[in-house]
C-alpha cells in the first residue's frame, strides 16, 4: 500500500508544481494541459490501484506495472512529437523575422546612403554660394 | 528600378561574388542584384555593395532555403517582375540570362530553367552525380508527369505569380527538386532552356558521400509529401 501513498504524494507534488509554473507564467497554458492531464492520470491510478489491475485483465496484461510503463511511454511519445511541432513553428517563425528585419535594415541603411548623398550635394552648393555670415 | 531581380545567396564567397554580380551587368545592364549574405563571416557584403548589388545582411544564417526566400520576399515587396536565380560561385555563365529572361517574358512557362542536357553543352559530370540525376529525373517525372531534363538546376527565372509563391513559401534545404513539385503542384508551368555551365571558380562543391545520402532521401520525401498536400502554400 505504501507505494501508493507514494504515488498519490508524487502527483500531488507534481500537480502543483506544475499549477505553479502556470501561475507564474513560466509555463504556457496551452503547453500545460498535457502535464495537467498527466499529472491527473497518476494521481487517479494510485488512489484506485484496482483500476489499474482491472485495465490490465481487460487487455490482457498479467503484471499490472507494465500497464504503467506502456502508458507512461506512450505519453512521452505524444509529448515529444507535440514538442517538436512546436519546435518547427517556431524555426518557421524565427526564419520570417530574422528575413524581416534583414530587409528593414538593408533598406533603411540604403536610404540613409542616398540621404547623406543629397546632403553632400546641398552643402556644395550652399558653399558655392557666398552667405551673409561669410562676409 | 528595372523589373527583374537577380536573387545571388552567399555564405563567404567574397572571392567570387563581385565577379559575379560584375558578370551579370555586364551580360544584362537591365536588371537589379540583390545577394543576399547568409550570416557571412568575410567581406562577402561589402564586396557585393562595391560591385554595384543590392546587399541584404542575414544576421543569422537561415541556410540555403532561408537565405533565397529573403530574395523573393524582397522581390515580392519591391513588385519586381521577374526573378532570377544564379549561383554566386560561378558556374551559371550570365551570357545565357538575356536569352532565358527574354522566355520569361513570352510566357513561355512560370519558371524558365536553365539546363545542362537539354542540348549538348560541354558541361560533364562524374558517374555516381550522373546517376543520382537519372534517379531525381525519374522522381520528378513519376511525380510531376512530364520530364524534366536537369532537375538539379539552379539557373531559373521566374514571375510574379511564383515570386508570391516563394515569398510564403521556400523549401529549407536543397530546394531545386522540391520546388519543380510544388509549383507542378500548384499549377504553374516550367520551360526548359539549354544553357553552358562552367568549372568552379571557387570554393567546395556542398556535396560529399554522407551528404549526397541525406539529400537524396531528403529529397524523396519531400517529393512524396508534395505529393501528399491538396495545395502546398497557406500562410501562417
Amino acid at each position: 500500500m505504501n507505494i501508493y501513498i507514494l504515488g498519490v504524494a508524487f502527483s500531488l507534488v507534481f500537480l502543483f508544481a506544475v499549477v505553479d509554473l502556470m501561475r507564474r507564467r513560466v509555463l504556457m497554458e496551452q503547453y500545460s494541459l498535457l502535464w495537467l492531464g498527466m499529472g491527473i492520470v497518476i494521481l487517479l491510478v494510485s488512489m484506485f490501484p484496482q483500476w489499474l489491475n482491472g485495465i490490465a485483465v481487460a487487455v490482457g496484461i498479467y503484471y499490472a506495472p507494465s500497464l504503467l510503463f506502456l502508458i507512461g511511454f506512450l505519453f512521452m511519445l505524444g509529448t515529444m512529437v507535440h514538442l517538436t511541432v512546436v519546435l518547427s513553428r517556431l524555426t518557421k517563425r524565427t526564419v520570417r523575422l530574422v528575413q524581416e528585419i534583414a530587409i528593414l535594415k538593408a533598406e533603411l541603411a540604403d536610404e540613409g546612403r542616398t540621404r547623406t548623398e543629397d546632403a553632400d550635394q546641398t552643402r556644395t552648393m550652399v558653399a558655392l554660394q557666398p552667405t551673409e555670415n561669410s562676409k | 528600378m528595372n523589373d527583374a531581380l537577380v536573387i545571388i545567396p552567399a555564405l563567404n564567397e567574397e572571392k567570387t561574388v563581385a565577379a559575379v554580380v560584375d558578370s551579370i551587368l555586364c551580360a544584362v545592364p537591365t536588371v537589379d542584384i540583390v545577394v543576399v549574405s547568409d550570416g557571412s563571416t568575410d567581406r562577402t557584403a561589402q564586396e557585393a555593395r562595391a560591385a554595384g548589388a543590392f546587399v541584404i545582411n542575414l544576421s543569422v544564417n537561415l541556410g540555403i532555403g532561408g537565405a533565397v526566400q529573403t530574395g523573393y520576399r524582397y522581390a515580392k515587396e519591391r513588385g519586381y517582375q521577374y526573378a532570377i536565380q544564379i549561383d554566386a560561385d560561378g558556374q551559371h555563365d550570365p551570357a545565357d540570362l538575356p536569352r532565358l529572361l527574354e522566355e520569361a517574358r513570352q510566357g513561355r512557362g512560370d519558371m524558365i530553367l536553365g539546363s545542362r542536357y537539354v542540348e549538348r553543352t560541354a558541361y560533364r559530370s562524374s558517374r555516381s552525380r550522373r546517376m543520382g540525376m537519372i534517379l531525381l529525373s525519374t522522381l520528378v517525372r513519376l511525380a510531376v508527369g512530364y520530364p524534366i531534363k536537369d532537375t538539379t538546376s539552379g539557373y531559373r527565372v521566374v514571375n510574379r505569380r511564383i515570386i508570391e509563391l516563394f515569398s510564403s513559401y521556400y523549401p529549407f534545404d536543397y530546394p531545386e527538386v522540391e520546388v519543380l513539385v510544388l509549383l507542378h503542384r500548384n499549377h504553374m508551368t516550367i520551360h526548359e532552356v539549354a544553357v553552358q555551365m562552367k568549372e568552379r571558380q571557387a570554393g567546395v562543391s556542398s556535396i560529399n558521400v554522407r551528404k549526397s545520402i541525406y539529400y537524396m532521401v531528403k529529397v524523396t520525401l519531400a517529393v512524396g509529401l508534395e505529393l501528399l498536400r491538396k495545395r502546398a502554400v497557406e500562410e501562417d
